[in-house]
């Protein structure tokens, strides 16, 4: 498979202190969902923000989209939607989407009529004339999709797409995003819950501290199941403890408990 | 695509202030000034105000119209409208470019367009100045029609004002967008802006007073060998007196000289004592403003020149000799009368004309790109 994004020994370290990313190798292939999972602080933003020149990085090479990572010519095919987003709140969503797709160099007429056919696809056409002002969570969250698309990018980066948005759009965001692989352009999720990656995501990748630690499918990462070792020291009388080992058994964990009373 | 993202940026900058409203309203006030420019004259009886004239001394032939105009458009138009009250109004209004540029969730998705960084930041630093032009077109092209119409001198040179206020403008907005980098936050940009030009401003007058100091004891020193010399020849000539009388003369011929005294001569003229300590006296008190006011030039000289630049448009616009009547109806002397304080002031003209347009806009310009380049790379090296 063709390799959109092929990074190795990715690093970054903040005032030589703490140390965000520990040599991060990565690979996502053409055409696919790749998301990127992580509890907060495991250094997914930091990644992503690696890739498009946000952040510099201490140590990386590789390539984006067949050129050197931080270019230009790479650049101006990825679309982005930053986690915390803040979108100027004096703009029309329609003003929104053609400021972005001049400052990715999208011509005029070109990205006119992107802005209306993508607000159409995230469902805002009712408010394109309404200001970033006036709106939920949920709705700036479909402008800042429609925003990462108006380059009509090969490779679209969303942090955290889902973050604060309602069931519905949620589900209405995870159609978005099948839709745009259907279009055959490649799709980098970062998020934190597995739930939002395994319904859409073709691969998976676990970062935790800095380091990715699995990459495969969603099959191949459960397939090898792992689990917990729980050591606790209690002084329960011995029918709680044992009534506490019972639910510990009867999870789908398989667990190990020693118990000291 | 360079075009069109600096297009992009112009166009959203004007959004942002338009959504703010001070960009209609420092537009509006502008040209209420523009309307008090206007509703103010000259004629041959006396001052104007709208339809009323109050006859007096100050007419037209004092000053002509033309001159009233140029003159009420650099002593007021310029230094107090367009370098305080639209130099404050366009700060308020651009302070906040910066700090809103690098704020979180706005920064990240321009970063992550295909557009360079000191590029992005330069044209954005580009806006401020672009808002200050516009209100300077308009308050000039007012000021303009005003001169044209009223006067009936079309004076293209009141269009100096534009270059001149934004030189003047940018001094003060390199400062603020560097501290709006460093601290990312409008208001403390913005407050620390107008506490430096403040400083400027007392350090400007303190050069001013230094200056004057300084020529006014250069003069007393100068002046002082001539007293010593003069009342020195009148001892003598008392000396050659007593001589001819055959009287004792103190100090000469073993007699002694009067405690306090160091020769005859000063034993003979006790004004003459006086005149040699006042030489002295000078001495000290010029060399210790010439201390100061070189301390207080080498301050300067790293500094903007803000009050300067603005002079630049006074001198460009308005000839010496125009305000020659007025001059001295303020001073209360004729035609032809000498100007009891002129060598002092034709002295510090003299220090500030040697203060060349090119050292005025040179150090100030040197100033300004030592701090945009800092910003600049603040900004370019800096993880958001």
């Amino acid at each position: 498979m063709e390799a959109v994004i092929d990074v190795k020994g990715v690093e970054k370290m903040y005032r030589r202190k703490v140390h965000a990313l520990r040599g991060v190798d990565l690979q996502v292939g053409a055409g696919e969902i790749f998301g990127l999972l992580g509890p907060n602080g495991a250094g997914k933003s930091t990644l992503v923000k690696v890739l498009l020149t946000v952040i510099s990085p201490t140590k990386c090479t590789g390539t984006m989209l067949g050129s050197k990572i931080g270019t230009k010519s790479a650049l101006a095919q990825v679309g982005y939607l930053p986690e915390h987003h803040n979108f100027p709140q004096y703009l029309t969503s329609r003003q929104v989407l053609r400021h972005f797709g001049a400052m990715a160099g999208v011509e005029r007429k070109a990205r006119n009529k992107r802005a209306d056919e993508l607000l159409e696809i995230v469902n805002m056409s009712e408010w394109a004339t309404h200001k970033l002002g006036s709106y939920s969570k949920g709705m700036r969250q479909r402008v800042g999709i429609a925003q990462a698309l108006m380059n009509d990018p090969k490779l679209v980066i969303l942090d955290e797409p889902t973050d604060g948005v309602d069931p519905i759009g949620r589900r209405d965001i995870r159609e978005i995003l099948l839709r745009l692989r259907d279009e055959g352009r490649t799709v980098f999720l970062n998020s934190h819950l597995l739930s939002e990656l395994e319904m859409v995501c073709d691969r998976v990748a676990i970062m935790v501290h800095g380091l990715m630690r699995q990459q495969g499918t969603i099959d191949e990462l459960t397939a090898d199941r792992s689990g917990f070792v729980i050591t606790a020291a209690t002084q329960m009388k011995s029918e709680s403890l044992d009534a506490a080992k019972n639910a510990v058994r009867g999870s789908s964990a398989r667990s190990k408990t020693h118990a000291r009373s | 695509m360079i075009l069109m993202q600096t297009k992009a940026i112009f166009i959203d900058a004007y959004r942002e202030l338009n959504a703010k409203k001070l960009f209609w309203l420092t537009l509006g006030l502008n040209v209420i000034a523009v309307a008090l420019f206007a509703s103010i004259g000259i004629n041959e009886r006396g001052f104007t105000i709208l339809f009323w004239t109050f006859d007096g001394l100050f007419n037209t032939s004092i000053m002509s119209r033309e001159t009233f105009y140029k003159f009420e458009f650099v002593t007021w138009g310029v230094p107090i409208w367009l370098s305080w009250g639209t130099v404050i109004l366009a700060l308020v209004s651009t302070s906040g470019i910066i700090p809103d540029l690098v704020s979180g969730g706005t920064i990240e998705p321009i970063l992550s367009k295909p557009i360079g960084r000191i590029r992005l930041f330069l044209t954005k630093y580009l806006t401020g100045l672009l808002f200050v032009a516009a209100q300077i077109l308009v308050f000039s092209t007012g000021c303009f029609l005003v001169l044209g119409i009223r006067a009936g001198a079309w004076e293209f040179g009141l269009f100096l004002a534009i270059p001149i206020i934004i030189a003047y403008f940018s001094y003060l907005f390199s400062f603020c967008v560097l501290i709006g980098i460093v601290t990312r936050s409008t208001i403390t940009a913005l407050l620390l802006t107008i506490v430096f030009w403040l400083f400027v401003f007392v350090v400007h007058i303190a050069d001013v007073s230094m200056v004057a100091e300084r020529e006014r004891t250069a003069i007393a020193l100068e002046n002082a060998p001539a007293m010593v010399e003069s009342q020195e020849r009148f001892a003598q000539k008392r000396i050659e007196q007593l001589i001819e009388q055959g009287k004792p003369i103190p100090g000469q011929n073993g007699e002694p000289l009067p405690s306090g005294k160091v020769d005859s001569l000063e034993a003979i003229n006790p004004t003459l004592k006086t005149a040699r300590q006042k030489m002295i006296d000078a001495q000290r008190s010029f060399d210790s403003r010439n201390t100061w006011a070189s301390r207080v030039y080498t301050l300067k000289l790293i500094l903007p020149k803000t009050q300067e630049t603005i002079g630049l448009l006074e001198r460009n616009l308005i000839a010496s000799d125009e305000l020659d009547g007025f001059i001295n109806m303020l001073n209360g002397l004729e035609d032809g009368d000498d100007n009891p304080d002129n060598e002092l002031g034709e002295r510090i003209d003299a220090v500030y004309s040697a203060r060349t347009t090119i050292w005025i806009l040179g150090t100030s310009f040197i100033f300004e790109i030592i701090l945009l380049g800092l910003s600049t790379i603040i900004f370019v090296r800096r993880d958001f």
